[in-house]
């Protein structure tokens, strides 16, 4: 398999031009570090025999200009990285989104909150390989090179005794110190896990483990947990202090060398006492070079990580995707008709696992048409697969419909732009007139800035029945003329849910459209031409998909079928 | 913003021994920088003057050679200090986390079911698992650099003041200015960042906005076109960020600046007096090796800064939750509830950020069983959703104050000598809580609904069919030898309700008062009619069942129903 982070890296665009400016910088910013130790020692050296002061003038400008770049240009290289990483940020975000919005991903993956938020944060992991390893690897290779040669120029051992430490601590050290943090992530996941959860469950259960006299055990728990996380984290430890260790003793032990070799060819009349200086207190300097490099290992590892899971999303290896786009066309379609033959339901396409089979309905425009059925029977599955979102695992679906999310999104942005979602065009009046069609006229005029008010993160609050209406209000301008509408009574008190529901059965008739909707609440389901009720017969202990145990106005089912009348009978508000 | 919370020091245990290795190997280190540069500069100086103009180009070997012995010691020495600070640095800091977390999580339970803000499991739970984390660089990473700036750069100082006072002058008289631009730099420039930074913030979450959603966007067929929007918006994020960071980075490049002019100042110093015989070799060899040995520690230190201040943030979060103040602890004994009751007295509990009280001035008197059979009692606790029947378990449970009022235990139906609930110990022992949410395990379910208590399996079995877990065993893939909770099976919420109706139908027995919230909630028919059932035992067994009821089914169990009722406060 190749390198994720390879794979991904076109998504960031990156110009190799500001790379280059970047890693020049970085070196420029290392060879005056160096070149202030060099010219120093020299300069030391030099003045020890006495000299004219004016022969010193080079190296005393020479070392004060070498003091004074490095700050001017480390300031300048870490402007250029982060400019290469934030451009390559912003173009892997904006690559990402529209892959993922083109249908690279399903729409499973989509509805995992978790995996959302995760985007985020891999795409800053993506990113910081470039100013994190990427970069200080490039100087790290220009200057160390430059400064053995420097050495090597004087007296070549000491050059390859130099080269020698620069090894051990630019690869070995970093080596380790990516193999330790690799140990401590992948040994240490499952104890921080688990310390994770038992946390959780602390905090989540704490009153009832405190009457049920557990909390002292839970504890304890906890604290078990965590030994075993400091001991995975003791493991890496150990290989990362040899990687520590590497990298304090490194540069003593390369002057120790250049001193063993440069001594006896001083002594011998092969090197200058100047050169002897440069040679014997440079590498003092140079060890600077590879200081981030062990940082930048275990910042690669991550970024691959980080990379990985980004490509699952864009292409999902389990195969459980949506149809490609291609197999859906976006064709709202204009008339309020959609024909169900014979329609099996479920994730995975038609080799998966089917949660509801057999399912035939006819909408006409201007009808209503209920799904009813406990949590779980596949409401929601079949209204996605009827949207066209999901493949049938068996059947037909003819029409397009439009699949109002129990959860559907509402922008950070102006009421109109949530609006607009649904169409480009819509214009105010659009937008007034279809708030006041779902009950929001009063809501629209206590905003402070009507249309054009922020809603959502950092904008204004909307309850959950505003939120509820507006979505609907959303579906009604879009051009669909079919709506399938999931649990509209979610988390809405039963006066507020009801009420919704009469809204959308009022608008289906007197605009033509038609509205399928799921609900696990029977009471509003009177308004409905027909209901399905779906459901398994007996316990369900096969894992048989569900089908439809009855179908008829809500009032024949009430008579009909007992299970039906006891659960809606459950629904009447204590007295 | 004081650099080590001293709170660390005196709360975590480990936290002390940890700063206390760390000044150690910090003073070997010190040690070692100074040795090292006496050896090179005594290994270096002799041969450099040997082989000049003025030197006869012949050394006995015997001058230097103890100085490379020396100098090999301090390579050892180095490694083998860089070695121990990873090795048990790191250790301590996941000791100093485990024992803080520890200590924040059971604070935060104590603090009662209804939390203040900034301690709700929710925001806990990110501190005590990404908060505190960020601890862990703060500890490895940013404090020993610290403790190293307070020891290597003053000992350092003080050597080179031993061998060139010229030098040490220079480089006191630097060190200072250091914090002092850097200080000025950040006051400066602390509004505009701080602005900078909330757009950046925005215009991220914008983006993320967009990605999170998707599927609605998907839905509606407008997926293609906010590509461009996202691509724009992270232009205008970039900029933004360019904008605070030529500002932030200033003060980093501040601080090298000054450093290394300084040692390039005391460079160019030392070889102008070597000219003059101002100063000998040797000793000028040591003050250019220790030159930027005084300012190391500092320039990491600053590299560090993000960490200490992600670290000293998630310190002084953790520390907000410690100091809160937990309800004062039960200063007498529960009175026994077997033949006693409970009084409600107008009782009024504030829902917590509405303004409304619920419930609003509650009176009752509550009989309990008898503990003899026939004796059982059913209480049915009753009003629309938001009228506080959850709140009034909470309060019969003694886990909440009530804000108005007294929820009392009194020994007899009489009701003489009642105690107040929330300053009692010991009633805990005789109540079984189901909440509308129980929590299972870890453990097998055979474990979680024995308890580790010895029950023969005919017993085991007939509790299983009195509350409706066969069904639930037999769906699951090793029945009894399942494992749930922590990495176990995941249950429903209505399977983790009978787990936990057969736990407290077995290991309950001596418990005389059961508290049922919303048994029934998420169960059809013939679920309910089980819960229904097991109350029915429970009752004639002589137990008192309180149970929060929605429906009417339960309600005509009940021996006594009491009414829940919210009320508006009216501001005034």
């Amino acid at each position: 398999m190749t390198d994720p982070l390879r794979q991904l890296l076109p998504l960031l665009e990156i110009r190799w031009s500001r790379v280059a400016r970047a890693v020049a910088l970085g070196t420029l910013t290392l060879v005056c570090a160096i070149g202030l130790a060099a010219a120093a020692a020299w300069l030391v050296a030099r003045a020890s025999q006495m000299p004219p002061v004016l022969v010193l003038s080079v190296a005393t400008v020479g070392v004060r200009a070498f003091g004074t770049g490095r700050a001017f240009f480390r300031y300048l290289e870490r402007l250029a990285s982060h400019d290469v990483a934030l451009r390559g940020m912003a173009a892997l975000r904006a690559n990402l989104y529209e892959r993922i919005a083109r249908g690279g991903a399903d729409v499973v993956a989509l509805r995992r909150g978790d995996l959302l938020a995760r985007v985020g944060s891999d795409v800053d992991d993506v990113g910081d390989v470039v100013v994190r390893a990427m970069i200080p690897a490039a100087v790290a290779v220009v200057a160390g090179l430059g400064s053995v040669l420097l050495v090597g120029v004087f007296l070549p051992a000491a050059g390859l005794v130099l080269l020698a430490c620069l090894l051990l601590t630019g690869v070995v050290s970093p080596w380790l110190a990516s193999r330790a943090s690799a140990s401590v992530e992948l040994r240490g996941a499952a104890a921080r896990g688990e310390v994770a959860a038992r946390t959780l469950e602390l905090l989540e259960d704490g009153q009832q483990l405190r009457v049920g006299g557990l909390l002292a055990d839970r504890r304890a728990g906890l604290r078990a947990a965590e030994a075993r996380l400091a001991a995975a984290t003791d493991d890496g430890a150990r290989v990362a202090g040899v990687s520590a260790g590497i990298e304090a003793g490194a540069q003593t032990l390369a002057v120790l060398g250049c001193l063993l070799l440069g001594v006896p060819a001083a002594l011998a009349g092969d090197l200058a006492a100047t050169e002897l200086a440069v040679v014997v207190l440079t590498p003092l300097a140079v060890f600077e070079v590879t200081a981030a490099l062990p940082a930048a290992a275990v910042q690669l590892r991550r970024s691959r990580a980080a990379a990985r899971r980004l490509l699952e999303l864009l292409s999902p290896a389990d195969g459980a995707s949506a149809p490609a786009p291609e197999a859906r066309p976006v064709r709202p379609g204009t008339s309020g008709h959609l024909v169900l033959t014979g329609v099996g339901a479920g994730w995975g396409g038609p080799a998966g696992a089917t949660v509801v089979s057999g399912v035939d309905l006819d909408v006409r425009p201007g009808s209503v048409v209920a799904l009813a059925g406990a949590s779980g029977v596949g409401k929601t599955t079949l209204l996605l697969t009827a949207a066209g979102l999901l493949a049938p695992t068996a059947g037909e679906v003819d029409g397009h419909g439009l699949f109002v999310a129990e959860d559907g999104h509402v922008f950070g942005t102006t009421v109109l732009e949530n609006l607009r979602v649904a169409r480009a065009d819509v214009d105010e009046a659009e937008a007034c007139d279809a708030l006041a069609a779902v009950g929001l006229g009063d809501w629209l005029d206590g905003l402070p800035d009507g249309l054009a008010t922020v809603l959502g993160t950092g904008g204004s609050d909307v309850s959950g029945g505003e939120r509820r209406r507006l979505l609907v209000a959303r579906a009604l301008l879009a051009p669909h003329r079919v709506l399938l509408v999931d649990e509209p009574a979610e988390h809405l008190d039963a006066r507020t849910a009801d009420a919704l529901v009469e809204t959308l059965a009022t608008i289906a008739r007197t605009t033509g459209r038609s509205v399928v909707l799921a609900s696990h609440r029977l009471a509003p389901l009177g308004t409905a031409d027909e209901v399905l009720l779906l459901g398994h017969h007996g316990t369900n202990e096969t894992g048989a998909p569900a089908h439809v145990l009855a179908r008829g106005t809500h009032a024949d089912l009430l008579r009909d079928v007992p299970d039906y009348r006891w659960a809606a009978g459950q629904e009447l508000a204590p007295a | 913003m004081r650099p080590l919370d001293p709170r660390l020091l005196r709360q975590a245990r480990a936290a002390r021994s940890y700063v206390v290795l760390t000044a150690l190997l910090g003073a070997a280190s010190a040690a070692l920088v100074v040795v090292q540069a006496f050896a090179i500069a005594h290994a270096l100086g002799p041969v450099v003057v040997a082989t000049g103009p003025g030197g006869d180009g012949a050394l006995d070997p015997a001058r230097t050679a103890p100085w490379l012995v020396v100098l090999a010691g301090a390579a050892a020495g180095r490694a083998a200090v860089g070695w121990a600070q990873e090795r048990y640095g790191r250790r301590a800091a996941t000791h100093v986390v485990a024992d803080l977390r520890e200590q924040v999580v059971a604070h935060a339970v104590e603090l009662g079911p209804r939390p203040p803000a900034g301690a709700r499991p929710a925001d806990v739970a990110t501190l005590a698992t990404r908060g505190l984390a960020d601890l862990e660089p703060y500890l490895v990473r940013f404090l020993p650099q610290l403790l190293l700036t307070a020891l290597v750069t003053p000992a350092t100082v003080l050597v080179v003041l031993g061998l060139d006072w010229v030098s040490a002058l220079i480089a006191a008289v630097t060190l200072p200015l250091v914090p002092f631009f850097m200080w000025l730099i950040g006051t400066m420039t602390a509004g505009t960042s701080e602005r900078r930074l909330a757009t950046v913030e925005r215009l991220g979450s914008q983006v993320l906005d967009l990605v999170a959603g998707l599927p609605t966007l998907r839905a509606f067929g407008r997926e293609i076109g906010p590509g461009a929007r996202v691509r724009a918006l992270g232009e205008s994020s970039r900029r933004a960020t360019m904008a605070t960071l030529r500002v932030a980075f200033l003060s980093g490049a501040v601080l090298e600046l000054l450093t290394t002019l300084c040692v390039a100042i005391i460079a160019v110093g030392v070889g102008l007096r070597l000219v003059h015989g101002g100063i000998e070799l040797v000793p000028a060899l040591a003050v250019l090796v220790l030159a930027p040995e005084i300012f190391l520690p500092l320039r990491r230190v600053g590299a560090e800064f993000h960490a200490s201040s992600d670290g000293l943030a998630a310190t002084a979060r953790a520390f907000a939750v410690l100091d809160m103040p937990v309800p004062p602890p039960a200063d007498r004994a529960a009175p026994g509830a077997v033949g006693g009751m409970l009084v409600l007295d107008d009782v009024t509990v504030r829902a917590p950020g509405r303004n409304v009280d619920a419930p609003a001035h509650l009176s009752a008197r509550i009989p309990l069983g008898t503990g003899e059979p026939g004796g059982g009692r059913v209480v049915a606790l009753r009003g629309p959703s938001g009228a506080g029947k959850s709140t009034l378990v909470l309060l019969l449970l003694g886990l909440l104050r009530p804000d108005e009022g007294r929820v009392l235990l009194a020994p007899s139906a009489a009701g003489e000598d009642a105690q107040e609930l929330d300053r009692v110990s010991g009633w805990w022992e005789q109540v079984a809580w189901v909440p509308q949410r129980p929590a299972i395990g870890p453990g097998t379910v055979h474990d979680v609904v024995t308890d580790g208590r010895d029950v023969p399996l005919p017993t085991l079995e007939a509790v299983a069919r009195t509350t409706g877990l066969d069904t639930v065993l037999a769906s699951l893939p090793d029945g009894w030898r399942t494992r749930v909770g922590l990495g176990g099976t995941g249950l429903s919420v209505g399977q983790r309700q009978r787990v936990a109706l057969a736990r407290t139908l077995i290991g309950a027995t001596d418990r005389p008062v059961v508290v049922l919230d919303e048994p029934t909630a998420h169960l059809d028919a013939r679920g309910e009619q089980v819960v229904l059932d097991t109350v029915r035992a429970w009752r004639d067994a002589g137990r008192t069942v309180v149970v929060v009821a929605h429906r009417g089914s339960v309600l005509a169990l009940a021996d006594q129903v009491v009414d829940v009722d919210a009320r508006e406060v009216v501001a005034s």
